[in-house]
């Protein structure tokens, strides 16, 4: 559906950067109105917030999110869902019941021109490990993933570091399956070295270190470019935008780095949008666009 | 339109029986969040009002048009409460609330499977995540 991606990195924004906003100060076509302004065109939508009807949307919404799409110049990178391992009290769901979740997102996100997704994965402990069915579960979906042109990618979340034995196990995955239809999403708040100004901190910072993201270029195919704080020059005061966003550049690494805003204030319109502003000219300037 | 707070003013009043007498009251909440819980996966301690609490054997749950008690929801997990539907919740409160202000909280969560399991239930005393009070969303409002 959509144009071959030209190689390089590009520039998007994930939804989550206005979630409390929507439904209260804007929608869907403000959030891509406000890309086309800064010129990133790449959306990360949260499926089930965004999606009028989901996971059941009518043909009439459909049509509109085409139609928006081809009006603001936007490209569906990625669709963030879930895959709830505790739906129901006091057990885990089966493989079956996990497979019937992520098959229809597999389909409706590709219907919707996606080519990425947002797996996330339900959790048994506090460093995040998946649930012990992940890799069953992912198999089985994988003829789907092909079938239907779309990658699935957990996001690595701190604290989770990119250098943690859950990431050698999707490498191994990776390779024994030998797919190119499940991947990662980095999200850069594991470089993130100092709680911002204001921010309450609840756990040491033990961040990765920006070359750990080398060996692991092949498998990304769009990041989550979080950010906690942009200062008035144009900064993010606590991940190393610089040095990572260089070995990316120097690796030739080719995907979108979406914005994904996690600081304060996120109930206040201006706060939210000048501090996407900020985080898009610094990364303009960083990707010398 | 939704309003930014978790509660929600808008369909704050008392319900009344045919015979014109107040039964009860009505508050809606929404999640501030991005994403609404599956119906099995919503939890909910009790909606407080001026110190006088009521749980979930008080309270039924309207989410577009269809009310639920509790344990219903419980047993629903391939339906959906809209992030951008409010859900009305409906207190039994013989004689209503008095008209005037009156200080509202309403306690509940969704089970997030993508964060440790340690965090899907609310404690008896609604303490969640560490904290020293009660985690009730909280909002004054006036019955007229």
């Amino acid at each position: 559906m959509q144009a071959p991606q030209k190689p390089g990195i590009h520039r998007g924004v994930s939804t989550y950067c206005w979630y409390p906003l929507y439904n209260v100060n804007m929608d869907l076509e403000d959030s891509m109105e406000i890309m086309q302004d800064m010129g990133a065109h790449g959306i990360e939508i949260l499926a089930d917030g965004i999606i009028d009807g989901y996971p059941y949307p009518s043909k009439e919404w459909l049509n509109k999110w085409f139609a928006l799409c081809d009006h603001y110049e936007i490209v569906p990178v990625e669709y963030g869902h879930w895959v709830e391992s505790r739906l129901y009290r006091g057990r885990e769901c089966t493989v079956e019941e996990s497979l019937e979740q992520l098959i229809h997102d597999i389909k409706l996100a590709s219907y919707m021109g996606f080519t990425c997704m947002r797996t996330k994965l339900g959790v048994i402990d506090e460093i995040l490990t998946p649930t012990q069915i992940w890799r069953d579960v992912i198999r089985k979906a994988l003829p789907y993933a092909e079938k239907y042109n779309v990658v699935m990618q957990p996001e690595i979340h701190a604290p989770t570091k990119l250098t943690d034995q859950m990431i050698m196990d999707y490498v191994e995955f990776i390779e024994k399956e030998d797919t190119q239809f499940f991947g990662f999403n980095v999200d850069f708040g594991t470089f993130q070295y100092r709680a911002a100004d204001g921010m309450p901190s609840f756990r040491p910072f033990d961040p990765s270190k920006p070359e750990d993201i080398i060996p692991l270029l092949p498998y990304i195919h769009c990041c989550h470019a979080k950010y906690y704080n942009m200062s008035e020059d144009f900064d993010e005061t606590t991940i190393p935008y610089v040095e990572v966003v260089n070995i990316m550049k120097e690796h030739g690494w080719n995907g979108y780095l979406l914005s994904e805003y996690e600081g304060m204030h996120k109930e206040n319109y201006n706060h939210c949008m000048t501090q996407v502003k900020r985080h898009h000219v610094m990364l303009k300037r960083l990707l010398g666009e | 339109m939704l309003e930014m707070e978790a509660v929600q003013y808008k369909g704050f009043r008392n319900l009344y029986n045919e015979a014109g007498e107040a039964i009860g009251f009505q508050v809606a909440i929404r999640f501030v969040a991005y994403r609404g819980p599956w119906l099995s996966q919503f939890r909910f301690g009790n909606v407080e009002v001026d110190g006088e609490k009521f749980g979930p054997d008080k309270c039924t749950f309207i989410i577009n048009g269809v009310e639920y008690t509790y344990d219903e929801m419980a047993t629903l997990g391939r339906v959906k409460w809209p992030l951008k539907e409010a859900c009305m919740i409906r207190v039994q409160k013989p004689g209503g609330l008095a008209q005037g202000s009156h200080r509202v909280s309403v306690l509940y969560k969704e089970v997030a499977s993508y964060v440790p399991a340690r965090m899907d239930e609310i404690p008896e005393d609604g303490k969640m995540f560490g904290h020293s009070e009660a985690q009730g969303f909280i909002r004054d409002m006036i019955i007229v």
